[in-house]
């Protein structure tokens, strides 16, 4: 194996990891934001819930952009035409998420009761919404989509959004999504909150977290027993051109095939379940930092298993099967990728320093802001 | 050869991008101005530790995050929507122009968004020194997003570090250096950069005017007009320069660009005399200008800085045009053979004899038969090449008269900057109330040249999403119109009601002034909590 | 040992900016303008701001009142 084939691996490992920091950290504002409805019965209980994650949501929103980035700089042909396919629902998702931060800042801006009833249903939707797309978007690749490409590289679009929306795994994959952001959201709301906030937060995050074990089981079976797709001939270090190079078979099961070659990768998706159970178990037990960090296990386990299953497919094409992208046909190219690899490692332990110490200077509880304080969110 | 993407789906994902990406650049400016001033006025606020520079910083800093809130939101759409609307763009460049983008957000973007937090609601939680310099690590890591932008907004100007490569069918990136040393790039960045400066310093000029015409705040604003008066008045000489290098460089990297921005439809061999047009109506069917009046001995000296060099003319370089365009087409045809057959090593030849062309061939294709550039032969090859060739024009009336709206905004906020600063100085201002209502009603100005000068450059950047190597109708992703109604609807209501919440809240917060801000905090003032920071009051206690 | 740690912090500062001076003056002279001018710029604005404190002491002092 060539240099180009190991970046190409690294760079799939990088995503997946961004893709794990994005299901995480604003997974959990999203979690904070979908509760905050039901958490918070007072404008009071609503600002604490807020405030928990004030100080940080924009940093962690950061992890979305970072994602959006990386696609398009290690994996062009990926970004071009998974955004395309499901535009309806990209849109959809990127509406609420463009609703969030302007929601965040002006929400407690103004006193009156119906802008702030306005802005609580907005955190609502920008919360619940997105989640649901990003469990959609991937339930709906692991299924194939329906895209091919002209010899010149433009890719074509043969599915409407609504099959993408109307599909019954694919809903099933956006509820595990959106339950395991509740669990995550709930479980930081109890790290800073004080009670009432801190049962009623205890309560919802345990319910989200037993969904997601039985979501997530579900959606196993179902991938067992759904028709993949299989490398019959592709080679790592070819250039990276979806349009020719490789052939592919489609195959009753065939997402189980890694598992079967390579038993030991059982322990990712064990790894997810685990999470999972222990994570409610933590927080029955009152903690909710434990259960914070068993949450983030249940998040890696969950898209790990979704990568290892799919690997090495990144968006398999249903329209012509030959034209999926994988990982060694969607990347950028091999000097692209040395340097952004030099960038992500001196960049990486940056961000990790600076964005500890932004948390560690703002840790602590928080208290319910006062009535006539205009000043915090 | 391929299936073209109906031109109503293109107008109407330009019209997109144009859209939010305008709306994205009303708040981008001040954020990159407003950084800095807050840095400039916390910085007096610990080397003199006044109080009242504490609170300028905290009042300037609540209407500046009404502003970045925006900001931040609308920064999503335009991340994602090289993939949501531009696929083959994103294809054919992403290797190379996404790189910047990731870049952006691991050093710049990630760097901004964490320590706004800490700036916001850390004022007693770190020591005032500490605090400055996570003021001063957002106002640069907004300017350093912004320059990584440029970056790759250069590449598509005059595409450099990159090489295309017909084994992979997209262009590659493949010199990092040629790439962020682009001229293009680091002229854009400096005058973008600068004319946000500007556009922070007319805020918060024009916004202690009128505290200063309302005799309200009066100690906040008058030293808040001092540092915005300083701070505008520079960095309106230096949008002005980057402005001129910009013109320099684009004669060379883009002079379809530059003859559309001047109007200058016939090559004028008397440089010495040529004239600049002050005034033209340009008509595209005719090709020259209706009317026009024009300074003579102005256009060489200014464009070229000499005055010798002849400055080509629309109707030239139509004519340049067509050459390459026969070209093109020869390198896209040879291209698809060797697509079909990686072993055609004498199409492999042709293409690379005429690889540089081969975006003229791109451009043609909408004319061909079937767009099918194989179906090109010398009977139909004339009037494809008229076609075509007039199509690498930008649209000639906007790019003139956006950059004249621009560069006249640009001038005369310079002088007033200069006036307000002379009166600044003396100590003057309250005497002079008329040039302090031209401070509150030119407010709007630096918006009106920012939006512009992103018209200058994009709109002269036409036909071509990457300068002569994509033409942008390629570029576009193949949606039906609904699809494009759909979220051209979604972005218009969204964004309608985000500016109509937005200035109802700057209006609010800035007519009633900081008083209102520090109100509670009288209360606490006895118990050693002057001067605590609005933001982070009411939330956070230590445990 | 304070004193240890902020002449640490200067030297790298120090040798960041002439680490930058030298990469952007000889490759990206329009960066190098950008990093002086902003400079500038601050500290010229910054000093505009000290010297109305010391108009605003004078003008105190002429009207004879105290601070």
């Amino acid at each position: 194996m060539e240099v180009y084939a190991i970046l190409k691996i690294f760079w799939w490992v990088l995503l997946g990891v961004l893709l794990m920091g994005l299901a995480i950290m604003v997974g959990m504002d999203m979690g904070v934001g979908a509760l905050m409805r039901f958490v918070g019965k007072t404008d009071g209980e609503r600002r604490e819930a807020l405030n928990i994650v004030g100080p940080h949501w924009d940093g962690n929103q950061v992890w979305f952009i970072l994602g959006g980035g990386a696609i398009f700089a290690a994996f062009p042909t990926l970004y071009a035409t998974s955004f395309s396919v499901f535009y309806i629902v990209m849109i959809l998702l990127l509406f609420s998420m463009i609703m969030r931060p302007v929601a965040f800042e002006y929400r407690s801006k103004v006193a009156a009761h119906k802008w702030r009833e306005t802005w609580d249903w907005v955190f609502l939707i920008s919360g619940a919404l997105p989640m649901i797309i990003y469990g959609a978007a991937i339930g709906n690749i692991l299924e194939g989509v329906g895209f091919h490409f002209g010899w010149d590289g433009q890719y074509y679009q043969t599915e409407s959004f609504w099959g993408y929306l109307l599909n019954p795994f694919a809903i099933l994959c956006g509820l595990t999504s959106l339950s395991l952001a509740i669990y995550q959201g709930g479980t930081m709301l109890m790290m800073r909150g004080t009670d009432p906030i801190y049962t009623r937060a205890k309560n919802y995050a345990s319910v989200g977290g037993l969904a997601a074990v039985v979501l997530f089981l579900i959606g196993g079976v179902m991938v067992a027993g759904m028709t993949g797709y299989a490398l019959t001939s592709g080679n790592p270090d070819m250039p990276a051109n979806p349009v020719s190079g490789q052939t592919v078979e489609l195959v009753k099961g065939a997402w189980m095939g890694n598992y079967a070659a390579h038993p030991i990768l059982w322990i990712v998706p064990l790894l997810a379940l685990a999470g999972m159970i222990l994570g409610v178990l933590a927080l029955r037990a009152k903690k909710p930092i434990l259960g914070w960090w068993l949450g983030a296990v249940a998040w890696i386990g969950t898209i790990g298993t979704v990568g290892v299953s799919m690997f090495p497919f990144m968006m398999p094409s249903s329209d012509n099967p030959a034209q999926s992208l994988t990982v060694w046909n969607a990347t950028g190219s091999e000097y692209n990728l040395i340097w952004m690899t030099i960038f992500a490692l001196i960049f990486t332990p940056i961000i990790i320093s600076y964005t500890s110490w932004c948390f560690y200077v703002m840790r602590g509880k928080v208290k319910t802001p006062s009535a006539q304080d205009d000043h915090a969110y | 050869m391929s299936m073209m993407i109906d031109p109503t789906v293109v107008d109407l994902s330009r019209l997109q991008f144009a859209l939010t990406a305008l709306y994205h650049f009303l708040f981008v400016p001040l954020t990159l101005g407003m950084t800095f001033i807050l840095a400039t006025m916390e910085t007096v606020y610990v080397i003199t530790g006044k109080q009242i520079y504490k609170e300028m910083t905290q009042f300037w800093g609540k209407l500046f995050g009404i502003n970045f809130a925006l900001g931040v939101a609308t920064g999503l759409t335009m991340e994602f929507e090289f993939g949501t609307n531009w696929s083959m763009y994103s294809h054919f460049v992403g290797d190379i122009f996404g790189t910047p983008l990731a870049i952006e957000g691991l050093m710049a973007f990630f760097m901004e968004s964490t320590f706004v937090g800490v700036m916001f609601f850390g004022w007693d939680r770190i020591s005032a020194k500490a605090h400055l310099v996570v003021t001063y690590l957002v106002a640069l890591g907004s300017n350093l997003s912004a320059l990584w932008i440029l970056i790759a907004n250069g590449f598509m100007q005059d595409p450099r570090g990159g090489t295309f490569d017909p084994n992979t069918m997209r262009m590659q990136f493949s010199n990092f250096v040629d790439l962020i040393f682009n001229v293009d790039a680091q002229a854009k960045f400096v005058h973008t950069s600068l004319a946000g400066f500007v556009t922070g310093s007319m805020f918060v000029m024009a916004v202690s005017a009128y505290y200063l015409l309302t005799k309200r705040h009066q100690d906040l604003a008058r030293r808040s007009f001092r540092i915005a008066t300083l701070f505008g008045v520079i960095s309106s000489i230096g949008v002005v320069t980057l402005g001129d290098a910009l013109g320099f460089i684009d004669v060379n990297a883009q002079p379809t660009k530059v003859a559309a921005m001047e109007a200058i439809w016939n090559t004028d061999r008397n440089t010495v005399s040529a004239p600049w047009n002050l005034i033209a109506f340009p008509s595209e069917s005719q090709g020259r200008n209706l009317f026009e009046i024009g300074i003579p001995y102005v256009l060489t000296p200014l464009l070229t800085h000499t005055e010798t060099r002849v400055i080509p003319g629309i109707n030239q370089l139509v004519q340049d045009a067509k050459p390459r365009i026969v070209s093109g087409i020869q390198a896209m045809v040879a291209l698809e053979a060797y697509n079909k057959d990686h072993a055609d090593t004498q199409a492999l030849a042709v293409f690379k004899a005429n690889e540089k062309d081969m975006g003229f061939g791109f451009l043609a294709m909408q004319y061909a038969p079937d767009q099918d550039l194989k179906n090109i032969n010398t009977t139909n090859l004339p009037s494809i090449l008229d076609k075509t060739a007039k199509d690498t024009i930008p649209n000639v009336w906007v790019e003139f008269w956006a950059f004249r709206l621009m560069v006249a905004s640009g001038f005369f906020m310079l002088g007033l900057f200069a006036f307000a600063a002379y009166y600044s100085l003396k100590n003057e201002m309250e005497k002079h109330p008329v040039l302090l209502k031209m401070a509150l009603w030119s407010l709007p100005l630096p918006w009106i040249a920012s939006e512009f000068g992103w018209i200058t450059a994009e709109n002269g950047r036409q036909p071509w999403t990457v300068y002569n190597w994509l033409p942008t109708f390629i570029s576009a992703s193949s949606h039906t119109i609904g699809y494009m109604a759909f979220s051209l609807v979604g972005f218009t209501l969204l964004y309608s009601s985000f500016i109509a919440a937005e200035l109802y809240l700057m209006f609010k917060y800035a007519r009633l002034g900081p008083t209102a801000h520090h109100g509670h905090d009288a209360a606490a003032a006895g118990g050693g909590m002057a001067g605590q920071p609005a933001f982070a009051k009411p939330s956070m206690d230590r445990k | 040992m304070k004193a240890f740690w902020n002449f640490l912090g200067l030297l790298a500062i120090m040798i960041l900016s002439l680490f930058l001076a030298v990469i952007t003056g000889d490759y990206g002279p329009w960066y190098f303008a950008w990093l002086v001018g902003t400079t500038m710029i601050v500290l010229i604005a910054a000093a505009g701001a000290v010297m109305f404190e010391k108009q605003e002491e004078e003008q105190q002092g002429k009207k004879g009142s105290i601070h």
